[in-house]
């Protein structure tokens, strides 16, 4: 083998979400899913494969995010492609968010311990491939200064080797929607993001995440086939339960009720407009969803009098849940008395909704009595107040 | 004979007679072609012409008012249901269009009137100026300075973002004057095409500042000072510095205060900031200091004076169109509707020389049903039309009634606005 393919090797060891796994561990990486099972469940040496699955979901289920990373050899591939299998026959939206979750920041803490060990340019190196690997386009460069700011004495420079082409840079972070990673924020120069070499650590976390996210929208038709076939195997089966009756013990921790009452035992849900549906539904599939909507979600919510506890419970869906936290920031919230955001501030932020629900409320407003004219809703509260009176006459859309 | 049977005979006949103008689009076959015809207010849309010779023979046998073809690329383009064109990738189209940001000229050419109150006025408005209702009957007009800063602002994009910032090359860009208000911009780039409606949103944010965080540029607050950016950064906050710079070099104490009015600044404010010009500009120049110290600007303000001048730096561009990927615009070569002017495509060198409204180069005209022999009667159906410039000479204004003898051209301008009707 040569110094090239094995460091190509070595790398898809470590991480093996990599697609070149499929050319350097074909054997591995393509094999029959009911093939691969059997050959792990049917010899003792893989057991700590199976150990370490079951440890990942259950810190998973407890909401940790630590996890001790496994010495990158040809078992960190077929845990990585276990994961995958299981996740697919699971087919549980909440339950992969929490394994990408995971998985996405164990990657990123292996990454950043290779660049801020003793040998960084070798940690830059890794990144590098990494990227290259995964098809992005990025310029290596000699370290540049590209951003300097000055409060006082105090100079800080940001220095990086790497440049990011802008579509890469876009597909990978516009989904973060946090002010760091918007374009506008950035350096780019020449079709090139300047990019450190933590953030661009961050941007390929979500990149995995992504990638784990993928498994439950791929060949849907096909899995109650494969889960039949693979329960053949008892102790694969056998491991699959124990997952299940763990994640349906843990679930009750964290289960919440989306029922908004601003009146006791009322559900609201279907008088929220789109953009506060959205947020409640990705909570729901336990998604980490971005700090901006977790903001939103919680004004709307105060604004609505419903209690700091029900708040929480609602958050406690989270992937990153932390009761602590989300009890001092509601509270927080609820002494500032901040108002909601405006359709036009929800619009600016990506949040607005209206048109991926249709919501016909949204999108063609509503006629104004008092102005004989229609008018665009411009606040989500006055839009469940609208929906409120319309149901309470008799009115649908 | 009515306007409509009138204009989609000669809309007819320029189709028939100039194929050519008929420029094939990269990837014909894979775009999706919409037609708005002249008897009904719908887009006939979800077609697809697998060459160019049907398209043009489409078009002589179903003369449109208005047609269009996707920036997005199909495997099936004609499929009836968005769902299974089997999407491909999107070019990023740029619309300009003066119709969606003020221009002084506005307060000459367009008027409005109140159908609540009958008040009219002139100028770009949103509600009556004086019973503030919204029901307000819009009557626009277009000319030489609005369509040429309709150019300066595509110009703007390409020299000062997608040129410099992008590396976008100039055989990537389409370019086209719409025939009307304003001008398009395609580009065709692989890695490009294939950017979702959520990454485009951010292209939006650059070209135009939204959404800007001076704080991660490096503006900030501390123990009650303002520090300001440095100047040798390459992001967005060197175009801030570099705007600034330049108003304090080049723009008169008048210019800077109308500047400042509109953005809100009080008298006193606007004084003390024309007061310290020389000294705000010696610490932009330099690198190592860079508190920002003018009397009475504290964060509030200065958060507002910047957001004035990306306000100036960004980019005027319609929104909605840059972020929607199933969207039509214009094909080169076609008739706008509104005016009987050409969509006229053009290269990026074509682009500065060019001037829509009186254009030397023949084969740059959009303006192809000039002629002074032949002349039209007509009668002016709306109140008012402005005095107006074209192709050298001076027209109107024309009030409601007047029945006038005018060249082809300009008789079909006012006849495609619908501010004029054939006199028989």
């Amino acid at each position: 083998m040569s110094n090239n393919s094995s460091n190509l090797s070595q790398l898809l060891q470590q991480y093996p979400w990599l697609p070149s796994l499929k050319d350097i561990y074909r054997d591995i990486a393509l094999k029959d899913p009911i093939q691969f099972i059997n050959d792990i469940f049917d010899n003792e040496q893989y057991d700590p494969i199976i150990e370490r699955i079951s440890k990942f979901f259950s810190v998973a289920f407890e909401n940790l995010e630590i996890f001790p990373p496994f010495k990158p050899d040809e078992n960190n591939i077929s845990f990585y492609l276990l994961l995958k299998i299981i996740l697919f026959v699971l087919n549980n939206k909440r339950i992969t968010n929490r394994i990408a979750n995971l998985y996405s920041k164990v990657t990123y803490s292996e990454i950043k311990k290779e660049l801020e060990g003793n040998n960084r340019r070798n940690g830059i190196f890794i990144l590098y491939q990494i990227c290259i690997n995964l098809g992005l386009n990025i310029q290596y460069i000699e370290e540049e200064t590209y951003h300097t700011t000055l409060i006082r004495d105090n100079k800080k420079e940001l220095k990086t080797n790497f440049k990011l082409y802008f579509t890469d840079f876009l597909h990978l972070s516009s989904n973060l929607k946090d002010d760091y990673r918007k374009l506008v924020n950035n350096t780019l120069s020449k079709g090139y993001v300047y990019i450190i070499p933590k953030e661009l650590t961050r941007l390929i976390q979500e990149y995995v995440r992504k990638k784990i996210l993928e498994i439950n929208q791929i060949d849907k038709d096909n899995i109650e086939n494969m889960r039949k076939s693979l329960f053949n195997n008892q102790n694969f089966k056998s491991l699959y339960d124990n997952i299940y009756s763990l994640w349906e013990l843990k679930k009750e921790d964290f289960e919440y009720s989306i029922q908004v009452r601003f009146e006791k035992d009322k559900n609201l849900m279907e008088l929220f407009p789109p953009c506060v549906k959205e947020t409640l539904i990705l909570i729901k599939e336990g998604q980490n969803i971005p700090h901006i909507s977790r903001l939103f979600l919680t004004f709307f919510l105060l604004a609505l009098d419903y209690p700091v506890d029900n708040i929480i419970e609602i958050f406690s869906a989270t992937p990153d849940f932390n009761k602590q936290i989300a009890q001092y920031q509601v509270e927080f919230a609820k002494k500032k008395e901040y108002s909601p955001h405006s359709c036009d501030t929800l619009k600016s932020l990506n949040l607005c909704m209206a048109t991926k629900y249709k919501d016909k409320l949204c999108i063609e407003g509503y006629f104004s009595k008092k102005k004989e004219q229609e008018q665009k809703i411009k606040h989500p509260l006055f839009y469940t107040q609208l929906k409120q009176y319309k149901l309470s006459k008799g009115q649908n859309d | 004979m009515t306007n409509s049977t009138y204009l989609k005979r000669v809309f007819q006949s320029y189709y028939r007679e100039r194929k050519d103008e008929i420029i094939p689009v990269s990837s014909l076959k894979k775009r999706e072609f919409g037609f708005i015809p002249w008897d009904k207010k719908i887009m006939i849309r979800h077609m697809g012409f697998s060459d160019i010779n049907l398209l043009r023979e489409y078009t002589v046998n179903n003369p449109p008012r208005h047609m269009y073809s996707s920036g997005s690329l199909y495997n099936l383009p004609n499929n009836q249901e968005m769902e299974y064109k089997d999407y491909v990738g999107c070019d990023l189209i740029i619309d300009i269009d003066v119709d969606h940001f003020y221009t002084p000229c506005k307060d000459k050419h367009d008027f409005w009137y109140c159908q609540e109150c009958n008040h009219s006025g002139k100028g770009m408005i949103e509600k009556c100026t004086k019973c503030g209702s919204l029901k307000i009957k819009k009557f626009s007009w277009f000319c030489e300075i609005c369509l040429d800063i309709s150019k300066k602002e595509i110009l703007n994009l390409i020299d000062n973002f997608l040129v410099p910032d992008f590396d976008i090359q100039a055989n990537e860009m389409q370019i086209a004057f719409s025939g009307h208000r304003g001008y398009h911009l395609k580009i065709e780039n692989d890695k490009i095409r294939q950017l979702t409606s959520e990454d485009r949103r951010e292209l939006v944010d650059y070209f135009t500042g939204r959404n800007i965080n001076f704080q991660i540029l490096g503006f900030d607050e501390h123990a009650g000072q303002i520090f300001g950016f440095l100047n040798n950064n390459k992001d967005w906050s060197r175009k801030i510095t570099d705007k600034i710079q330049n108003m304090l070099l080049n723009n008169t104490n008048e210019e800077i205060t109308k500047f400042l009015e509109q953005i809100g600044l009080s008298k006193n404010l606007i004084i003390s900031f024309i007061n310290s010009k020389d000294y705000f500009l010696n610490i932009l120049k330099n690198n190592d200091y860079n508190l920002w110290n003018i009397e009475g600007f504290g964060i509030t303000t200065w958060k507002r004076f910047l957001k004035g001048i990306v306000h100036e730096i960004g980019v005027e561009i319609d929104e909605p169109v840059t972020i929607d990927i199933h969207r039509l615009i214009r094909y080169p070569g076609s008739l706008h509707g509104k005016t009987g002017f050409k969509v006229q495509a053009l290269t990026l060198e074509e682009l500065y020389e060019f001037n829509p409204l009186n254009e030397n180069k023949k084969h740059l005209n959009p303006i192809v049903f000039e002629s002074y022999e032949y002349k039209q009667k007509i009668k002016i159906s709306s109140i008012e039309i402005p005095e107006f410039y074209i192709r050298d000479k001076t027209y109107g204004p024309y009030f409601k009634d007047d029945i006038i003898d005018i060249e082809n051209h300009i008789a079909i301008l006012l006849l495609s606005r619908d501010v004029a009707i054939l006199e028989e």
